[in-house]
């Protein structure tokens, strides 16, 4: 079922007086209900521009953004559709705006009104889904920066939505951050919640179902991610294949004869094991 | 340069102290802070002192939070101290040195303002201590809501100093960063002299808020993203209720209050008194 | 002479309080001229504490028992402080935001301004750092280094720091945040930077796939303490303590592991992709030679390459 249909939206950023950039470019897409989607590509591509166009902190220029069939140009859906599309962003350290974790993760559902003791119970089950009750009452300074955005993935959960974006918001982490963060985006597609991750990270791209890649704000590539790795048209968009992707065409340089794309390490292993007993 | 800044930094405990209504804990600071003013012999100080222990060992915060605080504002008491130590000409010369004069007065001016000021700073260092800051903002919000009626956005003042107290760790932080950085390039913030090191604040405050301008964009993102300003209708995980607790910080801290004022108006000399029999000839 | 000599140093976050914390335990470090270090270990371990002693931004704490000397000048020694800071580039995580003159030029020439060298001499490092970074001076000299593109930001920020010519450059995580597209470039700059202007380069990362393929050395710590010190192959060899250390084994590493378990004969010291590809592809062809003998044996002869 279509959740997110975009038709035909372009948007430009005015930066001077009188001068725009174009920041996507007639893109028409569709997201169905629980999909996990990795939208993809180099710095300048669009990619984040999509995301807030998603949730209406952006308007198209031209065309439409429908979110259950609400469009975001309307102001009166605007609260309605943000409560259903909820984002986490970048940087840990910018979006948290109480200093206590559970005063935090309450922000949404107060801001929507949500009667007390359901807040209670939102916060509670928002900071179990992400791994972090056990800090519900400290400060957020001394937590890592994979653990400040679990807290900024509570504040979304907390507001039961039915989409979860997340605007690069692993660029900034290490590796374990990174890991957390994946983990739960995928725990909470499994329960049903529409996923769509921004990244130019390919590891963290194979790990969802769908891969759209913008190049120059138009939709470059739309496919599973192999199907978009095998199309050898990454590196046209700045962005490159994953390690063990890479070396896999290496050894099919070498006569290792895979069948198919190769994305996961077991996959290579499996493969290379085949090939060479 | 500002590694230890500890004031305005929440201690998280869950002392009696801490769990004082915000609203009453601000009204009782006020009042604190007024009475302050009030005393003028050392059995006043002594008792506020007093009162003050009394809070710390009750919110069990450890002594060092609070002398933090007062770290902070030691280079303005020294100041201070010193222009009154020296400036005041009357009462009993104790030191005489060319045109320097140092009086008895001005000793016991120069000590009861400095133990004004450290209290000061340590009684309202207490309520940051023991109060979250969003307990605080919605406190300070319920005492303004009057303003409301005349159309004071008092909703949006309190998210402001919420957001503040929470963004000053942060903001320190990247301070110290930036510091490190330019240092790094050879500026010279902590080697030459005055006006150099003034100098070399600039390149330390453009990026500063360069990038505090693009930490409050992405927060009115979040903020935005999180449904703000969705309704009027905001509701409150947290509701401030007044228990047994605030009765007895109110009858605490009322008591301390009206102490010191008799002290000052109706029975000045029983202080005067008890600091003579302390300290006898000293005063 | 070593670069760098590091010896028992030890650090302690807020001494004396509640939130008393011991960052560096008993360091002991030497860094020869022309080293390509590279620092790892978990966030918390005590990279960056350590790091910032090797300018003097963080002072030694005991100088009876420790010390700090690099380039034969002690970092505890307040008179070579300033030319130890021109002598130790440091690029900290997420540089291009320190940037703050009004021209990318005045920006780069912050640090050979504070060196007190004359106009000319400026002007010449100025040009030449950017032209290292692989920014055309006429292009970006007067531009504004706030209207620049994230990955050309940090390029003016790395040029702010080479324009002074340290002997020895320190990067924080210097890819952090950066596109794949950008990540490469910065890494190949790094290398550059090596062979035309600091010899000798650390490294903190978290990406051991790049380390294992940039450092000479790599050195681990863990809770403040050096853990593992080495080549990557000898670091990588003993795989429990890296893990233990919580960090990442290289891609290499981790496929050559489950190969092996696999059966497959492999020398268990591969940490680089290409390596790995190699022995593979060795493997492939051995057996594809194996089979051609039997072939031939069996009187057959066909490929099915």
């Amino acid at each position: 079922m279509p959740q997110i249909v975009l038709k035909g939206v372009s948007y430009a950023y005015p930066i001077k007086e009188g001068y725009n950039v174009k920041a996507l470019k007639n893109v028409s897409l569709v997201i169905d209900k629980g999909e996990f989607v990795a939208l993809a590509g180099m710095n300048g591509s669009g990619k984040s521009t999509l995301a807030k166009l998603l949730n209406g902190l952006f308007v198209p220029s031209d065309g439409e953004v429908l979110i259950d069939g609400l469009s975001t140009a309307d102001e009166a859906n605007i609260f309605e559709i943000r409560k259903r599309a909820g984002m986490v962003f970048q940087n840990p350290d910018n979006q948290m705006v109480a200093t206590i974790i559970e005063d935090d993760v309450a922000f949404g559902p107060e801001n929507i009104g949500i009667a007390r003791e359901e807040i209670i119970e939102r916060v509670a089950y928002a900071l179990d889904a992400v791994g972090m009750s056990e800090y519900r009452t400290r400060t957020a300074s001394k937590l890592s920066g994979g653990q400040k955005q679990r807290i900024a993935i509570a504040g979304v959960l907390a507001m039961k939505p039915d989409i979860l974006i997340l605007d690069e918001s692993t660029s900034m982490l290490d590796p374990n951050g990174r890991k957390e963060i994946m983990d739960i985006a995928r725990k909470l597609n499994d329960e049903g919640i529409t996923v769509i991750n921004i990244t130019h990270n390919m590891e963290e791209a194979v790990l969802a179902d769908r891969l759209i890649v913008l190049r120059k704000g138009r939709i470059a590539m739309d496919g599973t991610p192999k199907e978009v790795f095998a199309s050898g048209q990454l590196e046209a968009c700045g962005l490159t294949l994953p390690p063990v992707t890479q070396l896999s065409d290496k050894l099919r340089q070498g006569g290792f004869d895979f069948d198919g794309v190769i994305t996961a390490e077991d996959e290579l292993v499996e493969g290379v094991c085949r090939l060479l007993k | 340069m500002f590694k230890d800044v500890a004031f305005g930094q929440y201690y998280p405990s869950n002392s009696p102290v801490h769990r004082l209504d915000a609203r009453v804990k601000l009204l009782l600071t006020l009042l604190f802070v007024v009475a302050i003013f009030f005393i003028n012999d050392y059995f006043g100080f002594m008792l506020t002192l007093a009162v003050l222990i009394v809070i710390i060992l009750v919110a069990r915060l450890p002594i060092v939070s609070v002398l933090k605080s007062v770290r902070g504002i030691l280079l303005i008491v020294a100041f201070t101290a010193i222009i009154n130590l020296f400036f005041i000409r009357d009462g009993e010369v104790l030191v005489q040195a060319g045109k320097l004069i140092i009086t008895k007065t001005g000793v016991h001016t120069t000590i009861k303002m400095v133990l004004r000021l450290v209290l000061l700073i340590s009684g309202a260092s207490l309520l940051s201590l023991t109060t979250t800051p969003v307990e605080l903002a919605d406190g300070l919000e319920s005492l303004m809501s009057p303003l409301k009626l005349i159309k004071v956005p008092v909703r949006d003042i309190a998210m402001i100093m919420s957001i503040a107290l929470r963004f000053i760790p942060t903001l320190f932080e990247e301070t110290n960063k930036i510091i490190s950085a330019q240092k790094a390039r050879g500026s010279s913030l902590d080697t030459g002299g005055l006006l150099s090191r003034a100098k070399a604040l600039i390149p330390v405050l453009i990026p500063l808020f360069v990038n505090s301008f693009r930490r409050a964009d992405e927060l009115a993102f979040a903020m935005d993203a999180r449904c703000y300003n969705a309704t009027d209708k905001r509701t409150k995980m947290k509701k401030a209720k007044l228990g047994f607790g605030d009765l007895i910080a109110f009858l605490f801290i009322g008591g301390y209050f009206t102490v010191i004022l008799l002290d000052r108006y109706y029975f000045g000399t029983v202080g005067i008194n008890i600091d003579m029999m302390i300290f006898g000839d000293l005063l | 002479m070593p670069a760098i000599e590091i010896k028992n140093l030890n650090f302690i976050y807020s001494k004396k309080t509640p939130s008393e914390k011991h960052a560096l335990r008993g360091i002991n470090l030497t860094v020869e001229e022309g080293t390509f270090l590279g620092l790892v270990g978990a966030t918390g371990s005590g990279k960056s504490t350590l790091i910032q002693h090797l300018n003097g931004l963080l002072k030694v704490q005991d100088k009876k028992h420790s010390s700090v000397v690099v380039n034969e000048m002690s970092a505890t020694d307040k008179k070579t402080l300033k030319r130890l800071r021109f002598e130790v580039g440091m690029v900290f995580q997420y540089p291009e935001y320190q940037l703050f003159e009004e021209t990318v030029a005045k920006d780069v020439a912050f640090g050979p301004k504070n060196m007190k060298l004359d106009k000319e001499e400026i002007d010449r490092r100025v040009r030449r750092a950017l032209e290292v970074v692989g920014l055309d001076y006429e292009k970006f000299a007067e531009r504004s280094p706030f209207d620049l593109s994230g990955g050309e930001k940090r390029r003016v920020a790395i040029a702010g720091v080479i324009a002074m010519q340290p002997k020895i450059l320190v990067l924080d995580e210097p890819v952090a945040g950066l596109d794949p597209v950008g990540r490469d470039e910065i890494l190949a700059l790094i290398k550059k930077l090596q062979r035309e202007v600091s010899p000798t380069v650390i490294t903190v990362s978290h990406n051991m796939d790049d380390m294992a393929l940039l450092a000479d050395r790599i050195v681990a710590l863990k809770d403040g303490e050096i853990v593992a010190d080495g080549t990557p192959k000898q670091i990588f060899g003993n795989r429990s303590l890296i893990l233990d250390a919580g960090l990442d084994l290289p891609t290499a590493t981790r496929i050559t592991d489950k190969l092996i378990a696999n059966g497959i004969n492999l020398p268990h010291d591969i940490v680089t992709m290409d390596e790995l590809a190699e022995q593979l592809c060795r493997l492939k062809a051995a057996k594809l030679a194996k089979a051609n003998d039997c072939d031939k044996s069996d009187g057959e002869d066909d490929e099915d390459v």
